[in-house]
């Protein structure tokens, strides 16, 4: 009978109930959308950062991080590329050389690091040709490239070095250089400028070589292509004095959830080497995951504290406009429990309707731009750039989060009954029903 | 000998005793016997709806006690005594008598379902109720539906449905037209008979005042005359 009188009650005056209706639904909308954004930046995150970053787990030796100095080499190199070519854990891999290096030029100069790499083992693992394809702006690389790789073909054939001289990513020779579009707009630099990399090689010597640029590449963290260029790693490894050497091993394997799995195994077969997932090597993007959830429920806290006030209010002149038919009912001999009910399941009543709207027509909204992707270029592509952030985002719907927002949702119902219900209970019959 | 159903002693209220106090009942004395159809009259500010506030147990008096049945209402506590008026009180006030979103019907079980009457039970009531109060057919409206009159039929069928103690009805006919008054005394007079419900009521309507069988008059919170004691009093005359 309480949940009847309360339902009719709420519905007595249509349009007020319509307007807390509508405004827990479109807050809980925001919220979903904010979550499901927040989501979908997170993976994309997560994605750029296996994907194109850090790959699932990198190997150096425990020496070398600390000043890239280029005598710190992954010893067993023979033996880890076995382990990683049958590991069916693995679907790839990639060795590097690295280095830190000065990149200069007639109109400035700018620290770099130096990644040694080959081409085909490179480009499934961090996706460099992915980047170097949407990288230019004019179809002008790939032409150069498609030229170039016809000559190259004749003279990978005649080198008979074919898994080093790969030249699908414009690496012909010991003098090609790929830089990140951030580079090359702050030194002013474009597709065949010359410049001068400078290294210091395993006996601390200084070392140049004069480079030619042959492909700009763009990421989607604007900080990592201001640092990162590419060179041929045998060449690389020749000129810091180590050749044949690698400094880093990249991995990507089948699952993101076999990585810790995986880094134990390897570090107890190679307990020399450092064996380091995505979480040590990004930090930061470890950390955002680790706390995305906390933030997520505070958006959601502070729009559902939004939301109680407007409830408290609505709920408070529902009460004080019945003064006279509440103070009617507790002289019949309601009761302050069936008083308190009433009031009560009114508010959870209003607050609750929202909810499966919000959930179904955010479930749409994020469905449909979870297949078709929500372009936030228009916000600021380089501001995205700048935060390592795609600015094509596919939202994710945070089903995972639903139970817990229902949850605070009621819970903050219950809220902000209290007031309104103490004052129902607090309505002196004999007052009340005075002319 | 006949069953005493409100026994008051001595009752009275102030209002406002810091400042200038009002003595809205000033040491009554009231003693109700089942079957009464009791009319409490006197102007307005004599202190009617007061008294009946206190006896229905809506307010407490600041001295005096009042038993209902035996019991003393002033002892109760605020919890005790709201299960009390829902048991053996039965309210019809001047207005907002009905819940507006229940239906005729839904208003009549109301209090039968507070105290937890079951379906059967409450629908036999609800058929016999309906038909006595006259309004048979129109269970399924809602208060806006029905006229003043009957919306006060209708509230007189719920104070009646638990069969309470006595029936309170603070002014139920001011708000009605000469006719709907005169049919709701028709009513309740009619419940009086058939049913023994022993009726206090106020009013300052004459007409209303000459359906009842004992008039108790107050003027400033005093009772300036019973015809009850007026009749005991020639009776001894008779006698005499
Ligand atoms: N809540 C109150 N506060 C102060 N004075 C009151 C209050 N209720 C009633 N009174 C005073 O008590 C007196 C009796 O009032 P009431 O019982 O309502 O009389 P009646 O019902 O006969 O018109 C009046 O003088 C009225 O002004
Ligand atoms: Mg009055």
């Amino acid at each position: 009978m309480i949940l009847q009188l309360a339902w009719r009650n709420i519905w007595r005056n249509p349009l007020r109930s319509l307007v807390i209706i509508v405004s827990v639904a479109a807050g809980l909308f925001a919220a979903l959308a904010v979550l499901a954004l927040y989501d979908g930046m997170l993976i994309s995150r997560l994605r750029t950062v296996i994907d194109t970053e850090t790959g699932h787990i990198q190997v150096h030796d425990p020496g070398f991080k600390d000043d890239m100095e280029p005598g710190f080499v992954i010893r067993d190199r023979e033996r880890w590329a076995d382990l990683l070519d049958k590991d069916p854990a693995v679907k790839y891999w990639a060795p590097r050389v690295v280095s830190s290096g000065m990149l200069a030029t007639p109109s400035g100069s700018a620290g770099v690091q130096v990644n040694g790499v080959i081409s085909g083992k490179e480009m499934p693992v961090s996706g460099l040709d992915r980047k170097l394809a949407t990288g230019m702006a004019a179809g002008g690389w790939r032409m150069a490239d498609s030229g170039s790789r016809r000559v190259d073909s004749g003279r990978q054939a005649a080198d008979g070095e074919s898994w080093m001289a790969d030249s699908s990513l414009g690496l012909n020779d010991g003098r090609s250089i790929l830089i990140g579009r951030k580079l090359a707009t702050k030194l002013k630099l474009t597709l065949g400028s010359k410049v001068v990399l400078t290294m210091t090689d395993k006996d601390a010597n200084m070392v140049s070589s004069a480079m030619r640029i042959r492909g700009i590449y763009e990421s989607a963290n604007t900080p990592l292509d201001e640092v990162n260029v590419y060179v041929r790693g045998t060449d690389l490894a020749e000129v810091l004095g180590v050749p044949g050497s690698i400094h880093e091993l990249a991995i990507i394997l089948k699952s993101d959830d076999s990585v810790s799995a995986v880094q134990h195994r390897y570090s107890s077969i190679f307990p020399g080497d450092k064996v380091e997932s995505w979480k040590e090597l990004s930090p930061e993007t470890s950390l955002m995951i680790d706390t995305v959830d906390i933030y997520s429920y505070i958006i959601v806290i502070i729009i559902l504290i939004a939301l109680s006030f407007g409830i408290v209010n609505t709920m408070l002149m529902s009460v004080l406009e019945r003064r006279k038919e509440i103070g009617m009912m507790s002289a019949l001999g309601i009761g302050k429990k069936r008083l308190l009910m009433m009031v009560l399941t009114e508010t959870v009543f209003l607050s609750l309707v929202g909810v499966p709207v919000a959930l179904i027509s955010g479930w749409f909204a994020v469905s449909y731009y979870h297949k078709n992707g929500l372009d936030l270029s228009g916000m600021g592509e380089d501001l995205m750039k700048s935060f390592g952030y795609e600015s094509l985002i596919y939202p994710t719907y945070p089903a995972d989060k639903i139970p817990a927002i229902v949850l605070l949702v009621f819970i903050s119902a219950l809220l902000a009954s209290i007031f309104p219900s103490l004052k129902s209970v607090n309505i002196k019959p004999a007052e009340a029903l005075q002319k | 000998m006949n069953q005493t159903v409100i026994d008051a002693h001595n009752i009275s209220k102030v209002y406002n005793p810091k400042t200038i106090p009002v003595y809205a009942v000033n040491n009554v004395h009231l003693h109700l016997v089942k079957g009464e159809f009791t009319a409490l009259v006197g102007p307005s500010g004599s202190g009617k709806t007061t008294l009946l506030n206190l006896i229905g147990g809506l307010d407490r008096p600041d001295s005096g006690n009042i038993f209902i049945n035996g019991t003393d209402i002033t002892s109760l506590s605020s919890s005790q005594l709201v299960k009390f008026r829902l048991k053996n009180i039965g309210f019809v006030f001047q207005s907002y008598n009905l819940i507006p979103v229940l239906t005729a019907r839904e208003n009549a079980e109301f209090i039968m379902l507070l105290q937890g009457m079951t379906k059967s039970e409450r629908d036999a009531r609800i058929e016999q109720l309906f038909r006595q109060v006259g309004l048979e057919g129109l269970d399924k409206r809602r208060p806006s539906g029905l006229s003043g009159g009957q919306q006060q039929r209708v509230a007189v069928a719920r104070a009646l449905a638990t069969k309470p103690q006595f029936i309170l009805a603070d002014e139920p006919t001011a708000n009605l037209d000469s006719k709907s008054a005169s049919n709701l005394l028709d009513v309740m007079y009619k419940l009086n008979q058939e049913e023994n419900m022993t009726f206090i009521f106020s009013t300052h309507d004459q007409r209303v005042i000459e359906r009842a069988k004992r008039v108790i008059t107050l003027v400033d919170g005093r009772i300036v005359s019973d015809t009850a004691e007026v009749n005991v009093t020639e009776a001894h005359k008779a006698d005499g």
